[in-house]
């Protein structure tokens, strides 16, 4: 357990003495929800038709920044776990009188943590300032989701942090998984009115199982059929992750 | 003195997708004994980084067996690392954080307890000359300040066992001098002291025993009388020449010297034979061209390990 406060404390320290991560952690997702956000809701003529039915577009998109609050958060993490093994810092660590377990898990408390804050910033914004219509019912549901959005990506970012040696490669490999998964997802528009090519492309993406799953706790929009699916499927994709990092870090020393 | 750190017959082959990999460790063995200062010679890719590896539990051998302590670093490497206090080889600070976190985090991972670490902070920042950079993130010192820091905070904890892995490189001469009699001083108390280095000088200095590693096998070991016996009938002879004249120099080349080096007036050459022989030499050099100064003496730690790993 101490290993683990110490861990916390440590990711802690780093991130609330350097602003700047703070500043892509949490400020980025809020400035997608107030410009992006605003903008497009104002393109839309203020209204959106999504299965028939009217709603507003910061509603719909307040599932997204609250998917890319847990992405960029875990994405910030494994850029730090990147710096950390290239400075030779994580191979120290792992001579420290912690297990590996308590070191990773101790990184995702610190995760989630993190993740729960920018989570409840962005609700508090869009429910308060923008008058997004949030089901407070299903809340358990949206924090479990942004809990296990956040170690998801975590571990996925975590398997590359730890293999691809160079700076620039891993900086383009982040910049194209931001691109890629992000925009050819539900995260931004209704799949629905899309081309077939792009949407069979977007379900086979963990971002917008994580999405759907997220916009039909918030706002009730998705078929319970699909997004039950979808869940199943990023649970796995998490699962998968997970042992991918294990596997990661076990390997890393050799 | 008991045994604190045991190798059986270590082996450690990194596979290649191409051929048949790499033995970076082929079979060593070796006992370190309590309050030792321990060191681990060779040249660049002879194992030495792989060995430590293994010692910290970063990396597994492929084969036998290595004990920190009595633990197995593969079976129990977290009991194994209880018992460990490491240094490695890249600058591995916290660049992120302060001086004073990096240090207060070490302290509170290795499970010391509060008052403590505040008590052995104040210590270690005068004696590293790091006070004044203390608030300052890591980031913002230079390279020497940083590998000071890195080895500080080995001196901030009790462990047993401490690795230190090229620990001095980038040092200034009097950070460097405080950190070889902090060495001692740990070593007196009875910490294991376990030293891979580059710099002979320093080995000879410190180490109470050495061994020497060439492709992952042990090719010496001993204390420093033990290793200078593998180099008998060698010395290293400096003149200092009244008027050298190349037929001068022709000379002493034509005595097959294992190494000479030459500057103004001043030669130093190192030879392998009979000592008398030598002499003999250097009075008829003496006829050829007065001689100023003349001082021969044996082989120091670097002629040693020129001699073995030069072979070849």
């Amino acid at each position: 357990m101490r290993g683990i406060l110490s861990v916390l404390y440590r990711d802690s320290r780093i991130r609330f003495t350097n602003l700047a991560w703070l500043f892509w952690d949490l400020f980025v997702p809020i400035a997608y929800l107030l410009i992006f956000g605003l903008g497009f809701q104002r393109a839309l003529g203020g209204e959106l038709r999504l299965a028939g039915k009217l709603t507003d577009y910061t509603s719909f998109f307040l599932a997204g920044v609250l998917a890319m609050t847990t992405f960029g958060i875990a994405m910030n993490t494994s850029y730090s776990f990147f710096l950390e093994r290239d400075s030779g810092i994580f191979y120290e660590w792992l001579t420290y009188p912690i297990s590996r377990r308590e070191y990773v898990l101790g990184k995702i408390l610190f995760n989630l943590l993190l993740s729960l804050v920018g989570a409840g910033l962005v609700i508090l914004l869009g429910a308060g300032l923008m008058s997004t219509h949030v089901r407070l019912r299903w809340m358990p549901i949206t924090l479990l989701n942004v809990i296990v959005g956040t170690a998801s990506w975590f571990f996925f970012f975590a398997i590359f942090a730890l293999r691809i040696r160079r700076n620039d490669a891993f900086n383009s490999f982040t910049s194209i998984c931001y691109i890629v998964l992000l925009f050819l997802s539900s995260m931004f528009y209704p799949l629905d009115p899309l081309p077939q090519w792009f949407k069979i492309t977007a379900y086979l993406n963990p971002v917008t199982w994580q999405v759907d799953l997220l916009r039909f706790s918030l706002i009730g929009y998705g078929k319970a059929g699909v997004v039950m699916w979808e869940s199943i499927a990023f649970l796995i994709f998490t699962l998968m992750a997970f042992a991918g990092a294990v596997r990661a870090v076990n390997r890393a020393g050799s | 003195m008991s045994s604190v750190i045991e190798v059986q017959n270590l082996m450690k082959l990194f596979p290649s997708k191409r051929g048949l990999g790499t033995r970076a460790l082929d079979g060593i063995s070796f006992e370190v004994k309590r309050g030792e200062i321990f060191g681990l010679l060779g040249p660049n890719g002879a194992g030495k980084s792989t060995l430590v590896r293994i010692l910290t539990t970063i990396t597994r051998p492929t084969s036998g067996t290595a004990r920190i302590m009595g633990h197995d670093v593969v079976h129990s490497p977290l009991e194994a690392r209880r018992h460990l206090a490491v240094v490695l080889q890249e600058t591995a600070v916290e660049m992120l954080l302060t001086v004073r976190d990096n240090l207060l985090i070490y302290g509170h991972l290795h499970h010391q307890p509060s008052a403590l670490i505040r008590q052995r902070m104040d210590s270690v920042l005068d004696r590293f000359g790091l006070r004044e950079k203390q608030h300052e993130k890591v980031n913002d010192l230079s390279v020497g300040m940083r590998r000071r820091l890195q080895v500080a905070k080995v001196f901030m904890v009790d462990s047993p066992v401490v690795f230190l892995d090229e620990a001095t490189t980038g040092m200034d001469p009097l950070i460097k001098r405080e950190t070889l009699t902090l060495i001692r001083e740990e070593a007196r108390r009875g910490r294991t002291i376990f030293l891979t280095t580059q710099l002979l000088d320093e080995a000879e200095a410190l180490c109470h025993r050495i061994i020497i590693i060439n492709q992952g096998r042990i090719v010496a070991s001993g204390d420093m009388e033990a290793l200078r016996s593998l180099a008998s009938r060698m010395f290293r002879v400096t003149l200092t020449l009244a008027h050298p004249t190349p037929a001068v120099y022709n000379t002493l080349r034509a005595w097959n010297p294992l190494s000479l080096d030459s500057e103004g007036n001043s030669v130093e050459m190192t030879f392998k034979g009979e000592e008398s022989h030598l002499l003999a030499k250097m009075a008829d050099l003496s006829s050829q061209c007065p001689i100023v100064r003349f001082e021969i003496r044996g082989a120091d730690l670097e002629d040693i390990f020129v001699e073995l790993l030069g072979a070849k």
